[in-house]
């Protein structure tokens, strides 16, 4: 015991001086002042959490260091307003989507059927070029014709700032409904597929032969099936399950949105990692360079279809209710009122962000915990952190694992996204704010800590929020009248120094582990 | 590489390049129809627009060699370089500007910011390694872009909308001196590609490649590493610092995106492009870089960053070694090649 605490006296003592300049900090503000801070410090705390839980997975498992993450974040909220403003939009894209990834997870029947075409590598090669080149400009091509309602950019009255306001006022107009005018709907839909099969085949052509065991499984050929089942039985509902989402309650489209994102998400990590990451597991720095160019793409993508003025999310009505007894004072007025605020401690907080997203960051944490402590998954998961090799040498399918959880990371950091946003609203430069705190946080905490990501999040929270209030009351500077008041824009330079200072004093962080 | 070559046979490639680049002014003049005095008077109309372009390529070269001496030849991955730039920048246009002082000065103040700013990096130097000290130079520099950003300096540094008016001395000018800006940036962009050559070559210049291949090893053969780190990042910072000078020169308004993490990435991606550790990379880098993007721009118009973020991937995807580094791979290859052609043209085996 004396050793433990001896090896890491330095760590204690650190956060011991944080501890009591944030005690010293609430010392200075009135009551309800400090209640807020300090919520607001855990709201900010969890959704940091997330983005940087699912950073500090991937970096301790793969060694990647993923600069996308702050973009993941992003379109998570992106994708989530779509599904809760726009229903309509989410239900067109889902047919196309669903039939493309039907078409391309089909690749045990492509690989099956590659294994019969013998021909020279050469020949090969460029059959299996021509056919993805093909497949992929048909697929471009029918996709460009395929209907989907949607925002118009250009015109303020369709944009996305006047849904978002409609939204909010309660005004669901169901906007007039896409139909095929330039191709047949039997065309767009099969052809979708088809096309995709075809960029499919020829990806499979280009994988060497490494497949001559490959017996025909009937279980590989289940998930395409559901997906192209599905994908037909949406284009034909397609108006009646708009019509659906459009009268459900906002709470339930709201968990539609937040899945729908966190899907999204999974899908993308899953997406990067067997694509591009994977070619480059030999070349570590250029896996960094590579996702801070997806990061930038990412950005450059959701500015030109969702537009770069900011708008926001509209909170679902479980969170908005003002009448009667609002704010509450007790639990059963609010859950009777539903309402948006409630007093606390002599402090008016808001329930959604101040309440909800602490809650919501506790539960991942909890879950996100056991997963990594009682599962055996969780148990590959830490043993791959501590030595890669040994578990690899163990028989376990590594690779598997590793898709897995950058999946998982991205789609933490897709959630964290659309927890925040109904709060924070949507900017195309979400994500980089978000990453630069998540970064600071993981390397206050330890890098590949997880454990250490939850408590540099919750840092960075509260001292951002401290720094935020001590902002509007102005700080006494010792020996002098004046009043130094931070103002909001460095905030972010307070988190920074400790950062450094941190990192002066621990290299390896709060929590990481010592070399 | 034979050590008791001459100057002139050493820098053979580059100081055709300068010649080339001098004398590409007038040709293009020649081409539009304009006598040799009229450039010289800045008066041509399209050679005046290219050496615009010309020197915004001189400078981001500038920035990039000063990046590749630190990623590619010593191996410190900074994403705070954009710094180094922005406060050299941000100094001449509140020294200009505000301070009001003789150009000399002003000079002076970038030079000793610079090396004040490599020694405070170099305070984390010996700390922090690897991954740890990206980071730390990521907060740095961010730390720098939201004082920039935020409205308490409005008055010096005009907060997002960026510094504005900054009163450049006449014989720099560059809308009325654009050739003599033109040659000036383009002599400032030899003397350093020169310089460098001659550093990387050096036993200091060894000790860093020998850092970036294997640091325990060096530290083994009796190097003080953090020295040569020092070293390297103190001629990094002095010349980023001469770029971002010209920049604010150049550029009407100093904008506050220099500072951000964005203008280190495109450090990075000119080096990747023209491949890294290899010098002339950032040159040929900014050049490939620069075009490519003037022309999607032209053509393309707003989705132009999406392409350019495209090639980025693919780069790193297939052409790790950038085109120089492509190239030296390819020479024997290339070289073979050649002779094979001669031989079927000549008949001759």
């Amino acid at each position: 015991m004396k050793t433990t605490i001896q090896k890491n006296s330095k760590s204690i003592i650190v956060l011991i001086v944080i501890a009591a300049f944030l005690f010293v900090a609430a010392r200075g503000m009135s009551g309800k002042d400090v209640v807020i801070t300090i919520l607001r410090g855990f709201s900010v705390g969890s959704v940091t959490f997330l983005v940087a839980a699912g950073f500090s997975l991937i970096f301790g498992l793969l060694d990647v260091l993923n600069l996308a993450q702050g973009t993941s974040y992003m379109i998570g909220a992106y994708v989530g307003w779509t599904v809760y403003v726009r229903p309509d939009t989410f239900v067109d894209v889902l047919t196309p989507l669903l039939l493309i990834l039907a078409g391309f997870s089909l690749s045990a029947l492509w690989k099956r059927l590659a294994s019969f075409v013998h021909l020279e590598t050469k020949p090969k090669k460029i059959v299996a070029w021509l056919l993805i080149v093909v497949g992929l400009v048909l697929l471009g091509l029918l996709l460009a014709r395929y209907p989907i309602s949607s925002w118009d950019l250009n015109n303020y009255a369709e944009s996305p700032i006047s849904y978002s306001y409609m939204a909010d006022q309660g005004l669901r107009i169901i906007p007039p409904e896409a139909t095929f005018t330039e191709i047949s709907p039997e065309l767009a839909i099969l052809g979708i597929f088809a096309t995709s099969s075809l960029a499919a085949f020829g990806i499979a052509l280009l994988n060497r032969e490494d497949n001559q065991q490959n017996n025909a499984d009937w279980r590989k050929y289940v998930a395409p099936a559901i997906l192209f089942i599905f994908g037909i039985l949406v284009a034909l509902f397609n108006t009646q399950i708009t019509n659906w989402m459009f009268t459900l309650s906002t709470n339930w489209l709201f968990l539609i949105a937040v899945a729908a994102s966190i899907l999204s998400g999974i899908g993308l990590g899953a997406l990067m990692e067997t694509t591009l990451i994977r070619p480059l597991y030999s070349r570590p720095i250029y896996q960094l360079m590579l996702t801070l160019g997806l990061g930038t793409i990412g950005v450059q993508i959701v500015q030109a279809v969702w537009g770069r003025p900011e708008f926001v999310w509209p909170k679902p009505e479980l969170f908005t209710g003002t009448g009667g007894a609002c704010p509450a004072t007790n639990l059963t007025d609010l859950i009777e009122n539903q309402c948006s605020t409630i007093m606390l401690l002599g402090g008016r907080v808001r329930v959604y962000d101040e309440i909800f997203i602490p809650i919501v960051g506790i539960i991942v944490l909890i879950l996100v915990w056991t997963l990594l402590k009682r599962s055996r998954i969780g148990m590959i998961i830490r043993a791959g952190v501590q030595d890669r090799q040994m578990v690899e040498a163990l028989g376990i399918n590594v690779r598997r694992v590793f898709t897995l959880v950058f999946a998982l990371g991205v789609g933490l950091a897709a959630f964290g996204g659309a927890l925040a946003a109904p709060s924070a609203g949507l900017t195309s430069t979400m994500g980089e704010k978000l990453l630069l705190s998540a970064l600071i946080a993981l390397a206050i905490g330890g890098l590949t800590s997880f454990p250490g990501a939850a408590l540099g999040s919750l840092l960075v929270g509260l001292i951002q929020q401290f720094m935020i209030k001590y902002g509007q009351i102005g700080i006494p500077l010792p020996f002098t009248d004046t009043v130094f008041k931070p103002s909001p824009a460095l905030v972010p330079a307070s988190t920074v120094l400790l950062m450094v200072i941190i990192l002066l004093i621990l290299p390896n962080g709060l929590l990481g582990k010592k070399e | 590489m034979t050590t008791n070559s001459n100057f002139l046979t050493r820098n053979r490639g580059i100081l055709i390049f300068l010649a080339v680049m001098l004398i590409a002014p007038f040709l293009v003049g020649l081409m539009e129809g304009s006598s040799p005095a009229t450039i010289l008077n800045n008066a041509g109309s399209f050679s005046r627009f290219l050496e615009g372009l010309a020197i915004e390529i001189f400078i981001w070269a500038i920035f990039a060699l000063s990046f590749d001496l630190l990623f590619g030849i010593t191996g410190l991955l900074s994403f705070g370089h954009a710094m180094f730039f922005a406060v050299a920048a941000y100094l001449t246009g509140i020294a200009l500007k505000t301070l009001q002082l003789p150009f000399w000065q002003v000079v002076l103040l970038v030079l000793l910011a610079a090396v004040l700013q490599a020694l405070l990096f170099s305070l984390v130097l010996p700390r922090v390694k690897g991954i740890t000290f990206t980071l730390v130079s990521l907060g740095f520099a961010s730390v720098f872009h939201i004082i920039v950003m935020s409205s308490d300096m409005i008055n010096l540094t005009g907060a997002d909308v960026g510094l504005q008016g900054v009163p450049v001395p006449a014989f720099l000018n560059p809308t009325n001196e654009r050739f003599r800006f033109y040659v000036i940036a383009l002599v400032l962009l030899v003397a350093t590609y020169i310089f460098y050559r001659r550093f990387v070559a050096s036993p200091t210049g060894r000790v860093c490649v020998a850092i970036r291949e294997n640091e325990g090893r060096a530290k083994m053969l009796g190097y003080n590493t953090t020295t040569f780190k020092i070293i390297a990042m103190i001629i990094s910072s002095i010349t980023a610092s001469i770029a971002g000078m010209l920049h604010a020169l150049y550029q009407p308004i100093i904008s506050p995106s220099v500072a951000d993490l964005g203008f280190t990435v495109t450090a990075l991606l000119i080096v990747l492009i023209g491949g890294v550790g290899s010098l002339n990379g950032a040159i040929v880098g900014a050049f490939a870089l620069r075009l490519v993007d003037f022309v999607l721009r032209r053509f393309v118009g707003g989705s132009a960053s999406i392409i350019t973020g495209a090639i980025y991937v693919v780069f790193v995807l297939f052409v790790p070694y950038g085109i120089i580094g492509t190239l030296r791979l390819r020479k024997l290859n290339t070289k073979a090649g050649w002779k094979e052609v001669l031989a079927r043209i000549t008949g001759k085996p």
